[in-house]
């Protein structure tokens, strides 16, 4: 009798805290409701295993510029790879690291989280838009080798900028696959990680509740950004508000939940800058608030039908509105290398070199998110195709020439060449895709912008009096 | 929709300036008509204002079916443009082709001054636009099917400003892609070959010629206020009274003076008729049955009638042709049968 009281006294209270916890701002912290569960731990919410791959993939990009041209290739290349693929060691956190007026609280990835790797969780399937028909996983191998053997992560012949081609790849080929292919996919079925058992023995959290926070860890969110002008993300990303950061007011940021990373990032850029009408900070963000509320409420049961309907469809808004980030983020670098484009063709000498060095940065940029959208769940079937055939294996270097394959050494083949007008022309018509198929709405650097911005000062309606 | 919206969807045009019959231009014309009649005709304050809001004219069978024509017209536009291309979509597929052309170099005159590349666009775009009416409206007089439709504007026996809205709405369709076209070619050649500096010079937002053409009386061209310039001016410029020969029931002013404002495409293709001082000039239709002209369902049916036989006409003409050539291959196939048999 006692024992049936104090399970209904739980129950009750177990639902009224999630009723509190609804109110919270944020993202967690939401209590435990897996049944029978006797520990003391009374905060579910765990991501840490996403946050230090964050920080590994952050690490690992700043490293694919340390190269000196092949001097240091075979250490450089295995310490790249201990980032990559893990280490029992302890690896220090080369980014993001304290600055003035920025201060982190973690220094290594333990601190964060023991045995966390990118290659674990790295997508593995088919990569056409890479030279040399290797699979997902082996392409980021192939880069990292590349970096290695460059430059400062840079090689002019080809134009590659192995630093950026990393990390946006990995930004989706880990993060967003992860999230949109696996945690927010099959593990919501009913069969699968189910609400009413712990993700794994001896876990104090639910199978639902932990793969929901594990979508959110690959989301790269700050817990508390509930709400936020995304400015103050912005500023968050890129250490330049520790106020904004730091929720706890213990004078550090904590990475694993008081940070903003990649993904998020990108989102916050596209809000603040272009055409200022997207929400996709608050969007994703919200949607995934929601979806946790919903598996809270559930209090330790499995998921209705219904409840996981709701719950999938939270899925699907966070699904399709990261996709259109990888998309604005694919519209946005065509814009740049449109522009540089246009640049280039009036400078020489050094101007011209280091015009050419931005130019593959951001071709680095739009060339890493083109393979980071064609990492999720569905591969874009015939837009992949046409994307890759418009944006090559490389871009068009200085001397017309681009990379069209690799040979059975490796090696890169730069056998044909094209003018500068006309990979603008195809710079457009990647921007008109975004538009066409993603439907992208922030438009940052828009290619087509003065165009559109004279037609409607025009207004052709208006001329079309007849006499 | 309520009511202000209501009104605003009908009567919009006029507090737009980039309309014709913008209150505005409206005043102006009528400023206009005053000082032409009172100073170059010699007439009286009384008569002068008598002449301009001619009651006969202006609630004229002919007038009223104008008004009729406007409002229903605006309902139909309302429909009918958001299916037609737009010129966004024209633009951008120019601008692409443009970077498709090797021969063609990117701002290769970005570096000009930029009052100069303004003072260019504004020129262009009005000499495009103008040049283009000129030809669409010299079809709508010469290809039988599209004068079925224009024949709606020319029935008007009494013109008010408003009869520039008396047209089929088939008639504003193809002056709509007219227009997307015109500009649809010059905006992205401009800013493909001259940068982003390319704009327009605008008095009320809109092209400053365009407005001058408005503010010194455009709507006068429409109506029986003839006022005509020097003659050498009439070859550069179309005046009131040289459009109102347009719309002249004489036969020696039959297919003269298309132009929109520049009389210069008429002068160079030879369809110019400069202002004359024979009196009164009637307007209409030599061939419409009296009475056609007010009657809205034969505005709007008519022209889809006519243009109906004209095609029924065309495919007998093309089946009996056809016909025509099957009984000679036939004839020529027996031809060879009979041969091969000898």
């Amino acid at each position: 009798m006692i024992m049936k009281k104090l399970k209904v006294t739980t129950a009750i209270v177990a639902v009224a805290l999630s009723g509190t916890m609804a109110l919270s701002d944020g993202y967690g912290p939401f209590p435990v409701t897996l049944k029978g569960y006797s520990g003391d731990k009374t905060n579910t919410v765990s991501y840490s295993g996403q946050i230090a791959r964050h920080v590994l993939e952050q690490s690992l990009k700043k490293l694919a510029g340390k190269g000196n041209g092949g001097g240091n290739a075979a250490d450089l290349e295995a310490q790249m790879l201990s980032y990559f693929n893990g280490s029992d060691d302890d690896l220090p956190i080369i980014a993001p690291k304290s600055k003035d007026g920025f201060k982190i609280k973690q220094t290594s990835l333990h601190q964060i989280s023991k045995g966390k790797n990118i290659s674990g969780k790295f997508y593995d399937g088919a990569m056409p838009a890479w030279p040399g028909n290797m699979s997902g996983k082996d392409v980021a191998y192939n880069m990292i080798a590349m970096a290695a053997k460059s430059n400062k992560g840079f090689d002019a012949d080809t134009g590659y900028d192995w630093a950026q081609l990393i990390s946006k790849y990995t930004m989706g080929a880990m993060a967003y696959n992860q999230a949109v292919d696996n945690y927010l996919d099959e593990k919501l079925s009913a069969e699968k990680k189910p609400n009413n058992k712990p993700y794994k023995d001896g876990a104090h959290y639910t199978g639902k509740e932990h793969s929901w926070d594990e979508a959110f860890g690959y989301w790269g969110a700050a817990a508390h950004q509930h709400g936020f002008n995304p400015n103050k993300v912005y500023e968050i990303a890129k250490m330049k508000n520790q106020g904004a950061a730091d929720k706890n007011g213990d004078g550090m940021v904590d990475l694993k939940s008081e940070y903003v990373f990649g993904p998020c990032y990108y989102a916050a850029a596209f809000d603040r800058s272009g055409t200022k009408s997207t929400n996709y900070t608050n969007t994703l963000f919200n949607a995934f608030l929601d979806g946790r509320k919903l598996i809270t409420a559930a209090a330790g049961e499995a998921l209705s039908d219904s409840e996981r309907s709701q719950l999938k469809a939270y899925a699907a808004t966070i699904e399709e509105n990261w996709e259109k980030v990888l998309a604005e983020a694919v519209f946005k670098y065509a814009g740049s290398v449109y522009k540089d484009i246009n640049k280039m063709k009036d400078l020489s000498g050094d101007d011209l070199n280091k015009a050419y060095r931005a130019y593959a940065k951001h071709w680095g940029e739009l060339k890493g998110f083109a393979m980071a959208m064609q990492s999720g769940k569905s591969n874009l079937g015939a837009t992949a195709t046409k994307m890759n055939e418009l944006m090559g294996f490389g871009p068009v270097t200085l001397n017309n020439s681009y990379v069209t394959g690799m040979d059975s050494n490796g090696n890169f083949v730069m056998d044909r060449k094209r003018s500068w007008s006309d990979y603008q022309l195809h710079m457009l018509k990647i921007q008109q895709m975004m538009v066409d198929q993603f439907s992208v709405k922030a438009r940052v650097n828009d290619g087509l912008n003065d165009l559109q911005a004279l037609t409607d000062k025009l207004d052709s309606a208006s001329s079309a009096e007849t006499d | 929709m309520d009511d202000i919206n209501l009104i605003e969807f009908f009567l919009s045009d006029f507090i737009n300036p980039k309309k014709r019959v913008f209150t505005g231009y409206l005043v102006l014309s009528v400023v206009l008509a005053s000082l032409w009649l009172l100073f170059v005709k010699r007439q009286s304050l009384k008569s002068t204002f008598k002449k301009i809001f001619d009651r006969k004219i202006l609630w004229s069978g002919s007038a009223k079916a104008d008004y009729k024509l406007f409002l229903v017209n605006r309902v139909f536009t309302f429909f009918i443009s958001p299916l037609l291309i737009s010129q966004v979509a024209i633009s951008t597929a120019i601008y692409m082709f443009l970077h498709s052309v090797d021969a063609f170099n990117q701002n290769v005159f970005a570096s000009t001054p930029t009052s100069i590349i303004i003072a260019l666009f504004t020129i262009t775009l009005f000499v495009v636009d103008d040049f283009t009416k000129y030809v669409v409206h010299r079809w709508m007089h010469k290809i039988p099917l599209l004068w079925a439709i224009h024949k709606v504007h020319h029935s008007a026996k009494t013109m008010t400003p408003i009869t520039v809205y008396r047209v089929h709405p088939l008639e504003g369709v193809l002056f709509s892609l007219r227009s997307v076209f015109a500009q649809g070619l010059v905006i992205p050649s401009f800013l493909f070959f001259f940068g982003n500096a390319v704009d327009l010079y605008t008095i009320v937002g809109v092209n400053i010629l365009v407005f001058f053409f408005h503010a010194t009386g455009s709507n006068l061209r429409h109506s029986h206020i003839d006022i005509s310039y020097w003659k050498w001016l009439e070859h550069i410029l179309i005046s009131p009274s040289q459009h109102q020969v347009h719309h002249s029931i004489a036969e020696e002013h039959y297919d003269k003076n298309f132009g929109a404002a520049l009389a210069i495409w008429d002068w160079v293709f030879g369809s110019l008729h400069l202002s004359e001082n024979k009196g009164k000039v009637f307007f209409g239709l030599d061939t419409y049955e009296s009475g056609k002209e007010s009657r809205i369902k034969d505005l709007y049916l008519e022209p889809i009638y006519e243009i109906a036989k004209i095609l029924k006409t065309f495919c007998i003409k093309l089946v009996s042709l056809l016909l025509n050539w099957l009984s000679l291959l036939r004839d020529l196939f027996l031809i060879q049968i009979k041969k091969n048999k000898s």
